[in-house]
C-alpha cells in the first residue's frame, strides 16, 4: 500500500535531486546572481537566509513532535505549515545562488557534503510534499521523510552558514 | 486543504524559475564588465553560431607578486572560480590558502585560520591576509606563464614533502618545502618536473 502510494512521489523527488545535481554540474558558474538588498554581499545574505531557514526547520521538528502527541493545541498544525512554508521560501534564493553562481563543488569535504545535501534536500522535500495528501500511508513514512528534510537542512546550515560565521565573522 | 502541499511546491518552483530568469538577465547585463575582469589567460570568446547570449566565462586567473613591503611573495591561482593562494618568503614563512574568486571578490582561508580577503579585476588582485601573527597587504598583477604558482607533493621515506614555489614576472623564484611540519628553503624550481598548480586538485592541503 505504502509503496503503491509513494512510487510517484519518490520518482519525482529523485528527478528533482538529479535535475539539480546535473544542472549544478553542467551550468558554468557565473559568480553572480540576483542578490538580496540590505547585505554587504551575497555570502552574508545567504548565511542569514539559511539561518532563518534553520529556525524554520527547528520549529518544524518541535511542532511535528507536538502534533504526534496526545493533546496538541489547535494552532500547532498551522504553525507547522507556515514555518515550513517560510523555511522553504527563504531556502529557494539561497539554493538558486548556489546553483547559478557557484555550481556543484568538490574541492573539499565541506563543499562536497554541501553540494550533495543541497541536491538531496529539495528532492526529499518534494517527496514529503507529494506524500502528505495521501491517505493510507504507513505511520513511519511522514516522520521519516520529515526527518530527512530536517537532517539535510541542518547539515546544509552547518556546512555553509556556520562555516561562514566562524570564518568571516557574524555580520550583515 | 489536501492540495496545499502541492501548491507549496508549485509556488516554490515558480519562485525558483523567476529567480533563475532574473539571474540570467543580471548576468547578461554584466558580461562586458565581467569579461574585463577575466585576464588574458582565458581563451578569447569564439563567435558562436547560436543566437543565445554567450556564456559568461568562469574565473580563471593567476596573479603573482610581492606583498607590500617586499617581505614575501604571494601568488593566487584560480580555476573555474576555485582559488588557491600561497604566501612564501623562501625561508620559513609560508601560508597555503584556499577558497573562491567570484564576483570580483577573493575569499580564502588557510588551515590555521588565516584569512585572505580582497578584490580582483583589471589585471590585478589586491587585498590582505590576516589572522596569523603578521598581516600582509598586497596588490599583485596577472602572471603570464612561466611565472605563477607551482606545487609538488612527494612521499620521501614515509613523510610527505610538500613544496611550493612562486615565480615572478622578473624570473625571481621563491619556494619552501615542508617536510612533515618542518619548513625549509626549496631547491631551485625545475619547471620540466614541477607543474603549475591546479586549484581544482583534491590533494591540496
Amino acid at each position: 500500500m505504502t509503496l503503491r502510494l509513494l512510487w510517484l512521489p519518490l520518482l519525482l523527488g529523485a528527478a528533482v535531486s538529479l535535475t539539480l545535481g546535473v544542472y549544478a554540474n553542467l551550468h558554468s558558474p557565473t559568480g553572480i546572481a540576483v542578490s538580496v538588498a540590505g547585505f554587504s554581499g551575497p555570502q552574508p545574505a545567504k548565511a542569514w537566509l539559511a539561518t532563518i531557514c534553520l529556525l524554520g526547520v527547528i520549529i518544524q521538528l518541535i511542532s511535528a513532535f507536538i502534533m504526534y502527541g496526545e493533546s496538541a493545541p489547535s494552532w500547532i498544525p498551522a504553525l507547522h505549515r507556515w514555518s515550513g512554508r517560510v523555511a522553504f521560501l527563504v531556502a529557494i534564493p539561497v539554493a538558486i545562488h548556489c546553483l547559478f553562481a557557484l555550481g556543484f563543488s568538490s574541492f573539499d569535504f565541506r563543499t562536497v557534503m554541501h553540494s550533495l545535501l543541497g541536491c538531496f534536500v529539495f528532492g526529499v522535500f518534494t517527496v514529503k510534499m507529494l506524500a502528505l495528501p495521501k491517505h493510507g500511508l504507513a505511520g513511519w513514512v511522514l516522520p521519516l521523510l520529515g526527518g530527512f528534510v530536517f537532517t539535510a537542512f541542518v547539515g546544509l546550515w552547518l556546512t555553509s552558514s556556520l562555516w561562514y560565521f566562524t570564518t568571516f565573522g557574524v555580520h550583515a | 486543504m489536501r492540495r496545499s502541499p502541492i501548491l507549496t511546491l508549485v509556488y516554490g518552483l515558480v519562485f525558483a524559475v523567476g529567480l533563475l530568469t532574473a539571474s540570467s538577465v543580471a548576468v547578461s547585463q554584466r558580461v562586458p564588465s565581467a569579461a574585463r575582469a577575466v585576464p588574458s589567460t582565458s581563451p578569447p570568446p569564439s563567435p558562436s553560431p547560436s543566437p543565445s547570449p554567450p556564456p559568461l566565462a568562469k574565473v580563471n586567473a593567476v596573479w603573482a607578486g610581492e606583498v607590500d613591503g617586499g617581505g614575501a611573495s604571494l601568488a593566487i591561482s584560480v580555476k573555474d572560480g576555485v582559488a588557491v593562494a600561497y604566501l612564501c618568503d623562501g625561508k620559513k614563512t609560508e601560508i597555503w590558502l584556499r577558497g573562491t574568486a567570484a564576483n570580483g571578490q577573493l575569499s580564502l582561508v588557510s588551515k590555521k585560520g588565516e584569512i585572505l580577503t580582497g578584490t580582483f579585476g583589471g589585471g590585478k588582485a589586491s587585498g590582505k591576509i590576516t589572522g596569523s601573527g603578521k598581516s600582509f597587504s598586497f596588490t599583485i598583477a596577472t602572471a603570464e606563464p612561466p611565472s605563477g604558482l607551482y606545487r609538488s607533493t612527494e612521499n620521501v621515506r614515509n613523510a610527505q614533502v610538500v613544496c611550493g614555489w612562486i615565480r615572478l614576472a622578473n624570473g625571481r623564484t621563491v619556494g619552501i618545502c615542508d617536510n612533515a611540519g618542518t619548513p625549509a628553503a626549496a631547491p631551485p624550481l625545475d619547471t620540466s618536473r614541477v607543474n603549475p598548480i591546479n586549484p581544482g586538485s583534491p590533494d591540496l592541503t
